[in-house]
């Protein structure tokens, strides 16, 4: 079962997906609008890459200080919770203890997120994308 | 605001204050943590932004979609390799991942 159905099927989740590249290429499953799904898919990327860049900078002050890469990030709403881990994203309710457990299963589904997640966010974007980046 | 209470949470290596631009202002390291003043003054920094623009956004979403519940922002977290920094307010917590309770630490940044 791919990771999107696997949250899916958690009580409490309202919608959860995966996107690439410039966020324009996605996929979801909830209670989400196509446009919808693509506005999510945009604006998770762009946390993602500001935090990845956020991290960058903590790494040039204290190297190997156990940031980076970045995993993830959780923005919490006051009745809903936006976790993001690489590239899926999922919408849950403020239930009790839901919100540990989501994070518990994208850890592990997604497994730990390396560099190249940067690479494959920028994909399509043309040329030698990793030298662009590093 | 309880420093040492926030230090009492599932694998917290740090506890801090920051004023609303982000400056740090008190902070508790757990000893033998690589944390320092220095990271924590930056990662205080970053808090700021973050809060800012994820309120934004959630200010943006629900003005665009009609869906509610995103707002007020109750917090943030940043998920590193080893650490998470969780913060809300002027408040914020860093904690291990393989011991981290996200929901506890959310709650007790929102209850301070």
């Amino acid at each position: 079962m791919n990771i999107v159905k696997q949250l899916m099927a958690i009580p409490g989740v309202i919608a959860a997906g995966e996107y690439a590249f410039r966020g324009d290429r996605y996929s979801y499953e909830g209670a989400l609008t196509d446009e919808f799904a693509r506005m999510a898919s945009i604006l998770c990327r762009a946390n993602t890459l500001s935090v990845n860049m956020q991290s960058e900078i903590f790494d040039s002050f204290a190297e190997n200080c156990g940031c980076r890469p970045v995993q993830g990030w959780i923005a919490r709403g006051n009745r809903i919770t936006i976790c993001a881990v690489g590239n899926y994203f999922a919408f849950i309710e403020n239930r009790d203890e839901l919100l540990n457990d989501v994070m518990t299963i994208m850890r592990a589904k997604v497994g730990d997120i390396r560099d190249d997640l940067l690479v494959n966010l920028y994909a399509k974007l043309g040329g030698d994308t990793k030298e662009a980046l590093y | 605001m309880n420093l040492d209470k926030m230090m009492d949470l599932p694998g917290a290596m740090a506890a801090f204050t920051y004023s609303d631009r982000g400056d740090l202002q008190s902070q508790v390291l757990r000893e033998g943590t690589e944390l320092t003043p220095q990271v924590l003054d930056l990662l205080a920094h970053s808090c700021v932004a973050n809060l800012a623009i994820a309120s934004m956004e959630a200010r943006g979403w629900e003005a665009v979609t009609g869906q509610g519940g995103f707002q007020p922002l109750k917090g943030f977290s940043v998920v590193g390799l080893e650490w998470s920094v969780v913060v809300n307010g002027n408040c914020g917590v860093v904690v291990r991942n393989r011991d981290a309770d996200y929901e506890a630490t959310f709650n007790a940044l929102q209850a301070a």
